[in-house]
């Protein structure tokens, strides 16, 4: 944020790992959890509920893809199959009977469990390959999802959630399920800040960097790149579940079909690799770009006095959400993170340096 | 078993894979002179053959006049592909040049879309829909044509790499920066085959719009495409064609086995599991460098 | 040979730098004002260590430096009169300025025979082709014998001659090499080392030389420039550098061991060079 980080001098390697060195951090950081905290208060319960709430689950879940693109550097296009595995299971564990609180732990279990079959493509190749396998996967996903009806109950089908259960109270107030939203946002941020400056951190980015030198200095990168695969898909089940639970209602399987994961990338990507920050805002962009779109251009043409045909208006967010991705790359590939740090490092010497030039 | 049938799937998928391979050819094109898997080549695909019906429907001109602008036309957008959108990301990891070219996917889909909506459109090339007889077989004419067109501009693009300017082509897939050491404009290269790439894919849109009518679903080749791909070797040509065969006669033929059984619908799932056996066994495909990224 | 180089260096050297200054992504500062002279038809070494700037300053030279994010950002370069901005590397290469980048780099998919194809300008006919292959198989016949297997296969030295031989299809009339002893044997060393002069004679190519391996490089320069942290420390003929003591200690090896108050003396006067 903008004040100057002045004085930090770490005396010992504990302060230099410290979450944040400088205590105004820490404060804004509780600042921020607090304005979650009253967000119900304050912001009208359709926005919270058909805007925020989904923002918070993506958030958690780009992070999750985050962990594996970003921070371990495996290419993951089949994230979304791995989020149907999490949202199926625990909806059909909930039907079951079985409480939410566990549906939502299988949900995890069972997506990692996918995911590290997953991370097995990972151990024989990277890149491209790596890319195109786990499309293939995501295409397996698709089809088993469309074709098997013991799942889904095919193609067309929908498969309703029951309420929402926590402790045995039923959450159905829009409040309620905008703090579960954010409470699993937060600890999959916790999560991750912290993963970020522990070993296990170190390692993913020791993968990602080269991963034959990583295992000369030791680092297992077949464990790994598991480790991350699990973990990253442990994360995308819960989301996915609480995607369904508290934002669809309903499981389809075109909730999670290969556009949705190639969208969670863009995310990533807007937002960032290997960027907290940017991963909040890349999930508000690629969210968001559609109805403002949609609303630009009715606004126009009416401004214009045009009639738009409405198939042009329904496949304008497509066009501009794909160039969004273009030009992102092309002006910033390292994403939105890295702007929000380049004005942030522009406002920290601010008056001083242009006394430089 | 029916040997008949069986022979009938066979040389039917084996002509439905060669126009795969046609598709294939494209994303070859590209990648044996930069390296850049072109997940756009679908989306390409669907704008050459909205482009024709445009000058073929639109302003009422015939199809092999409409067919030769779109050809001109579509080699400018490959030109103006990698001169906008690629020419920065050279040397940028390759998780930021795949998703850029799925960024142009998503780009050129949204807005052909938006021109020209969703309803799907016939391409007619005038080709009779008779079936033709070849012994006891019954084989598609489109298909056949579609074949040969493929085979054509395979034996035209190896010997296009054969000559000087296709040399240089493959020196700049083999090191950037030694082509530019001598003096080999690395833009240029890129931009031809960009071009090219898109030239084939104003074929392959007609072929495949005159098979399956011309709608978003044309861009669903890629799966496909990919595959034969992957599977001939990602740089080779000849990989692509006899993958595109191979690929053709699994899909035909584990599809009227496995149909009755899953209950239709398992064309996509034979295609996804030869790509996924593909990388896992031999990620170079049958006859592609093997300077693969293991692990 | 020396004293007609210089006579003619007097004339008009072919490569002129003046005080040039390279930036890397609009912030990292690697040459700080390097200038340097090659003479029309002489060979020039630029000696260092590591990361001293050897290679960017080649690299500003053949305007590969664009592909680093970097650029020349302040200073004037000139071949044969004419000032070069910021042309793209195909027009110098154009111009007759051809780089060997470091590490070989020939093109590992492409038979020797298409490596060297690949190089020739788009221009020439089909008929010089021939002959320029020719010629260039007659300095490197252990090119020739092996003109049609995948250059990948080749051992280190024939890569590193591919290497030269493409940059020599270019026409160039100033070739740089980057480190041409890297990773190879003495003995290729001394072959290599010993073609180039012989083009230098017979051709009349102007050569600039990076090189860590100064004894092998001062043996056929007839000047040398020493780089240190992005500056010119020094410049002479080849046999003054020889002699010199400190370059002696510090880059051939072999001198008497020296004192503490030596080395401090001689690192005043270094920063009295630049």
């Amino acid at each position: 944020m903008f004040y100057r980080q002045a004085g930090i001098r770490h005396r010992s390697y504990v302060s230099d790992s410290k979450l944040f060195p400088i205590p105004t951090d820490r404060n804004l950081i509780w600042f921020l959890v607090l304005l979650g905290i009253i967000a119900p208060l304050v912001v009208d319960s359709l926005y919270l509920n058909s805007y925020v709430l989904p923002w918070l689950i993506w958030t958690a879940a780009a992070l999750g893809l985050n962990l594996v693109t970003g921070w371990a550097g495996q290419l993951h296009l089949g994230y979304a199959a791995i989020m149907a595995v999490g949202a199926y299971s625990a909806v059909h564990a909930a039907r079951f009977g079985v409480p939410w609180e566990f549906a939502l732990l299988i949900a995890g279990v069972s997506a990692a469990a996918i995911g590290t079959v997953f991370s097995f493509a990972a151990m024989r190749v990277k890149g491209l390959y790596l890319a195109l396998t786990t499309l293939a996967m995501q295409f397996v996903m698709d089809w088993v999802l469309s074709h098997v009806p013991a799942v889904t109950g095919g193609s067309h089908a929908s498969l309703q959630s029951p309420t929402f259960k926590l402790l045995g109270q039923p959450i159905t107030s829009d409040a309620g399920l905008y703090y579960v939203a954010f409470g699993w946002c937060v600890i999959v941020t916790i999560f991750i800040l912290n993963m970020r400056r522990t070993g296990l951190g170190r390692a993913l980015v020791a993968v990602r960097e080269k991963d034959y030198a990583a295992a000369i200095l030791g680092v297992n990168s077949f464990y790994y790149k598991i480790v991350a695969f699990a973990t990253s898909s442990f994360i995308a089940g819960i989301s996915g579940a609480l995607l369904v639970a508290t934002f669809f209602f309903l499981a389809t399987p075109e909730q999670f079909s290969v556009n949705v994961s190639i969208q969670v990338l863009a995310m990533v990507i807007v937002g960032g690799l290997a960027s907290i920050i940017g991963s909040y805002f890349g999930v508000a962009l690629i969210l968001l770009m559609p109805g403002i779109t949609n609303s630009l251009f009715s606004a126009f043409a009416d401004y214009l006095g045009l009639q738009l045909n409405p198939e042009t208006l329904a496949h304008i967010p497509t066009a501009v959400y794909g160039a969004l991705i273009i030009i992102f790359l092309m002006v910033e590939p390292l994403g939105l993170g890295k702007i929000y740090n380049n004005i942030r490092d522009y406002f920290l010497v601010w008056p001083f340096d242009q006394m430089k030039k | 078993m029916d040997w008949i049938f069986l022979a009938e799937l066979s040389v039917n998928g084996a002509l439905t894979g060669l126009l795969y391979s046609l598709f294939a050819i494209g994303l070859v094109l590209v990648y044996k002179s930069s390296s850049v898997p072109n997940l756009a080549q679908g989306a390409l695909t669907m704008l050459g053959a909205y482009i024709v019906l445009a000058f073929s429907l639109s302003l009422g001109l015939p199809l092999w006049v409409a067919i030769p602008i779109s050809i001109i036309i579509m080699f400018f957008v490959g030109l103006g592909i990698e001169k906008v959108a690629l020419r920065r990301l050279a040397g940028r990891p390759i998780v930021m040049i795949l998703m850029m070219t799925l960024g142009l996917d998503i780009f050129i889909r949204g807005t052909t879309m938006a021109f020209w909506g969703g309803t799907s459109r016939p391409m007619d090339l005038g080709v009779s829909y008779d079936p033709f007889f070849a012994g006891p077989l019954l084989l598609s004419r489109i298909h056949m044509i579609g074949a040969g067109v493929s085979v054509a501009l395979f034996i035209a693009i190896v010997f296009f790499f054969r000559s000087r300017l296709g040399i240089r082509l493959r020196a700049i897939s083999d090191d950037y920066m030694a082509s530019w050491s001598v003096g080999i404009s690395v833009e240029r290269g890129v931009g031809l085959s960009w071009a090219l790439a898109s030239v084939v894919a104003v074929i392959t849109g007609v072929i495949w719009g005159e098979i399956q009518s011309v709608d978003q679903s044309l861009s669903l080749l890629l799966l496909k495409g990919l595959t034969v791909a992957v599977l001939g070797g990602l740089d080779s040509l000849f990989g692509a064609v006899l993958a595109g065969i191979l690929l053709g006669i699994l899909e035909n033929v584990g599809a009227a086995y496995l149909d009755p059984l899953v209950g239709g619908g398992s064309r996509d799932l034979v295609v996804a599991i030869v790509l996924i056996l593909t990388v896992m066994v031999r990620p170079h495909g049958l006859f592609g460098r093997h300077d693969i990224e293991r692990v | 040979m020396n004293s007609t180089n210089e006579t003619e260096a007097a004339k008009d050297p072919i490569l002129t730098l003046n005080s040039i200054e390279v930036l890397y992504d609009s912030v990292l500062l690697a040459i700080k004002g390097v200038s340097l002279e090659v003479p029309n038809g002489g060979m020039v070494a630029l000696l260092g260590a590591n990361g001293a700037g050897k290679s960017t300053t080649l690299k500003a030279i053949s305007g590969l430096l664009k592909a680093e994010r970097g650029k020349v950002s302040r200073g004037e370069i000139r071949f044969d009169g004419q000032v070069i901005g910021d042309s793209p590397p195909q027009d110098r290469v154009g111009l007759g300025i051809c780089h060997v980048i470091e590490g070989r780099r020939v093109f590992e998919h492409l038979t020797p025979d298409e490596n060297l194809e690949a190089a020739a300008p788009i221009s020439m006919s089909r008929q010089t082709l021939k002959s320029e292959k020719e010629r260039i198989y007659s300095y490197f016949p252990r090119l020739a014998e092996r003109k049609s297997a995948e250059a990948g296969y080749l051992s280190g030295g024939e890569q590193q001659m591919l290497a030269i031989g493409r940059a020599l299809m270019t026409q160039p009339r100033l070739l740089m090499l980057d480190e041409p002893s890297l990773g190879l044997a003495p003995f290729l060393v001394v072959e290599i080392f010993d073609i180039i002069q012989k083009i230098n004679r017979e051709q009349g190519l102007s050569v600039l030389l990076v090189e860590q391996n100064a004894v092998a490089a001062l043996k056929i320069v007839s000047h040398g420039y020493l780089i240190e942290n992005g500056r010119v420390v020094m410049h002479d003929t080849a046999a003054a550098l020889k002699a010199n003591s400190d370059i002696q200690e510090f880059y051939l090896g072999g001198g008497e061991a020296k004192n503490f108050h030596d080395i401090k003396h001689y690192r005043r006067r270094k920063r009295w060079l630049t």
